[in-house]
């Protein structure tokens, strides 16, 4: 089947070449939606802004950081409370939220001042902090601020101190991927070289494009060790600043989430010559596949098999268990990009579930050539999904469960559908072989959850007794 | 021929990321660094390791072998100038839905 023009689109007709439904013998040759291109007016984009790609995707990670948000308030409203990615250093970027506070008066008469007058007062109130990132946001870069001068101002002003400056606003993009990229692209122009890592081991990696989304690199960090090879960086999961820094000086870039993150990855081949190795790291098969390809770069394959054989050993038992009872049962991921190739694969292989539908707020074309490649015949493929067509959709596929952000799965908690959490999983982590036995749980345990029943029933009529019927039967 | 250089082909299209780098010369250097060592890998010879890049090719090729050995059940008995021949195949028509018939408007971007 050729584009598909969905029902709910027949007043936005542009949105027919975001859509489509694989047919037999169809490869990505002949239909790819279009992708990361202006989100169609009067279409209910779920999509983030460009700001949101460089701070809350990649740079609020870093756990020694302060995080000056140069802008209004608002936009340090997605911060602290939504995101999920721990630290050992007892989660200091979790814990802070740090704001220019703009206000109007400065938008009529500037705000590099009260941004040196933040930075300074952040430096102060936590004198152990050396290292900053400093964005600017839609407001600020519309009225000219420089914030590269007045971080060079501080800089001069305290050697110990360091500043970088992603100037990414909002709208600088059609989407957060805009904001993956400026970030990616100036941080190895500008900071990576700078610093010399202590060098452990004979093998050394970055970790490219992983968050520590619930603890997902802690997880492969123990891996890499027991084959003992030496992460250099993590960019960005439980990374400091100046491991970053210090990127350069590793054998291999072990490339992760290619959308957020392949750009530095890119940039350190060209520039280093560091070669980029590209693993799915969710699922048995995937991560199996990934440390052996690790260990044979570096002639550690022993390793490798090792590790692999005591996970597996450990986990595969549990993974079985949930696999019996949650096969052949209908899925949808409708997340950022990357998710949905990693993970179709991944599920339909190993646990028997049938992805059914995917959509992706930021993916470009590359993510979807690589998810028609694995996908189903039949699954419907969308991009920059909106509010009705995801209605439809569910319509159309009738899904059990369905892994997507918050927002939308809102809208997914009011058809009554099992809803997990995507971007920020809801008990992971779910990398590595334990990950995805709790990827697997979550997944079981939302589908048999009786609750979805119960939302879906109005008793109201029947009186309080009906209800505690209801309540003794699903016990 | 044909079906045994798609049977290897559909293998590739679902299990590997090397195809899809982000732009073309990226895709070019793995199909051809990678499907290279891999006939040199099942022939029993040793693929150069001479720079970074070999190595990161080498590992590549290894999983794949590895991997169709298992998942294709005529491919382990087939004799090595026959997937030389195969591979050789599966280079052309990778490169076609990579590269050359790929709709994807990124891959000729000079930049990253």
């Amino acid at each position: 089947m050729p584009m598909t023009l969905l029902k709910c689109d027949s007043t936005i007709p542009e949105r027919e070449k975001h859509c489509y439904i694989k047919a037999p013998g169809e490869d990505s040759t002949q239909y790819l939606p279009l992708a990361n291109v202006n989100t169609i007016p009067g279409t209910l984009s779920e999509r983030g802004c460009s700001f949101c790609g460089a701070k809350l995707v990649i740079g609020g990670v870093l756990k020694d950081t302060i995080q000056m948000i140069h802008g209004p308030i608002g936009c340090a409203y997605d911060t602290w409370h939504t995101k999920r990615y721990p630290s050992d250093n007892d989660n200091f970027q979790l814990k802070y939220v740090w704001s220019t506070g703009v206000k109007e008066r400065n938008v009529v008469f500037g705000a590099e001042k009260i941004l040196k007058e933040s930075i300074l007062e952040a430096f102060d109130a936590m004198p152990n902090i050396k290292r900053m990132m400093l964005y600017t946001t839609c407001t600020t870069a519309l009225i000219g601020d420089d914030p590269k001068a007045v971080a060079q101002d501080v800089m001069d002003e305290r050697p110990d101190v360091d500043i970088f400056v992603t100037e990414c606003p909002g709208f600088a993009g059609v989407s957060q991927s805009k904001g993956h990229h400026v970030f990616n692209i100036a941080w190895c122009k500008e900071k990576v070289g700078q610093v010399e890592p202590k060098i452990t081991s004979k093998y050394t990696i970055n970790y490219i494009g992983d968050y520590n989304i619930q603890g997902d690199a802690v997880l492969f960090n123990e891996y890499f060790t027991r084959m003992g090879i030496q992460v250099i960086a993590h960019f960005t999961a439980n990374a400091t600043y100046d491991e970053c820094r210090s990127m350069h000086r590793a054998q291999l870039s072990v490339c992760n989430c290619a959308r957020s993150a392949g750009y530095i990855a890119n940039e350190l081949k060209k520039r280093y010559g560091i070669p980029r190795l590209d693993i799915d790291s969710w699922g048995f098969g995937h991560v199996a596949d990934g440390l052996r390809k690790v260990g044979a770069f570096f002639g550690l394959e022993a390793e490798a098999e090792k590790v692999i054989a005591e996970e597996v050993a450990k986990w595969k038992p549990k993974l079985d268990w949930y696999k019996e009872k949650i096969q052949g049962k209908k899925m949808c991921i409708w997340t950022g990009g990357p998710r949905l190739w990693h993970w179709t694969h991944a599920v339909e292989e190993e646990l028997g579930i049938d992805v059914v539908a995917m959509s992706s707020k930021f993916g470009h074309q590359e993510d979807f050539e690589k998810v028609i490649a694995r996908g189903r015949n039949g699954t419907i493929y969308i991009d920059d999904g909106n509010e009705l067509e995801f209605f439809e959709v569910i319509d159309m596929m009738h899904p059990d469960i369905i892994f997507t952000g918050p927002r939308v799965g809102d809208l997914v908690k009011k058809a009554h559908i099992p809803y997990i959490n995507g971007h920020a999983y809801h008990n992971g982590p779910y990398q590595g072989f334990e990950g995805f036995v709790n990827m697997a749980r979550d997944i079981y345990n939302a589908i048999r959850s009786p609750l979805w029943k119960f939302a879906g029933e109005d008793i109201r009529d029947q009186g309080a007794s009906a209800m505690d019927e209801e309540v003794k039967v699903a016990v | 021929m044909n079906e045994k250089v798609e049977a290897v082909v559909e293998y590739i299209q679902k299990n590997c990321l090397w195809q899809f780098f982000s732009r073309s010369w990226d895709r070019a250097d793995n199909i051809d660094g990678i499907l290279t060592k891999a006939g040199e890998i099942f022939a029993g010879e040793s693929p150069a390791q001479e720079t970074a890049a070999d190595k990161c090719w080498f590992a590549d090729a290894k999983i794949l072998i590895a991997e169709l050995k298992v998942k294709i059940p005529w491919f382990a008995a087939a004799d090595k100038k026959e997937v030389k021949e195969i591979l050789n195949g599966v280079k052309e028509r990778m490169r076609e839905i990579a590269i050359d018939k790929s709709k994807n408007e990124e891959l000729k971007i000079p930049n990253y």
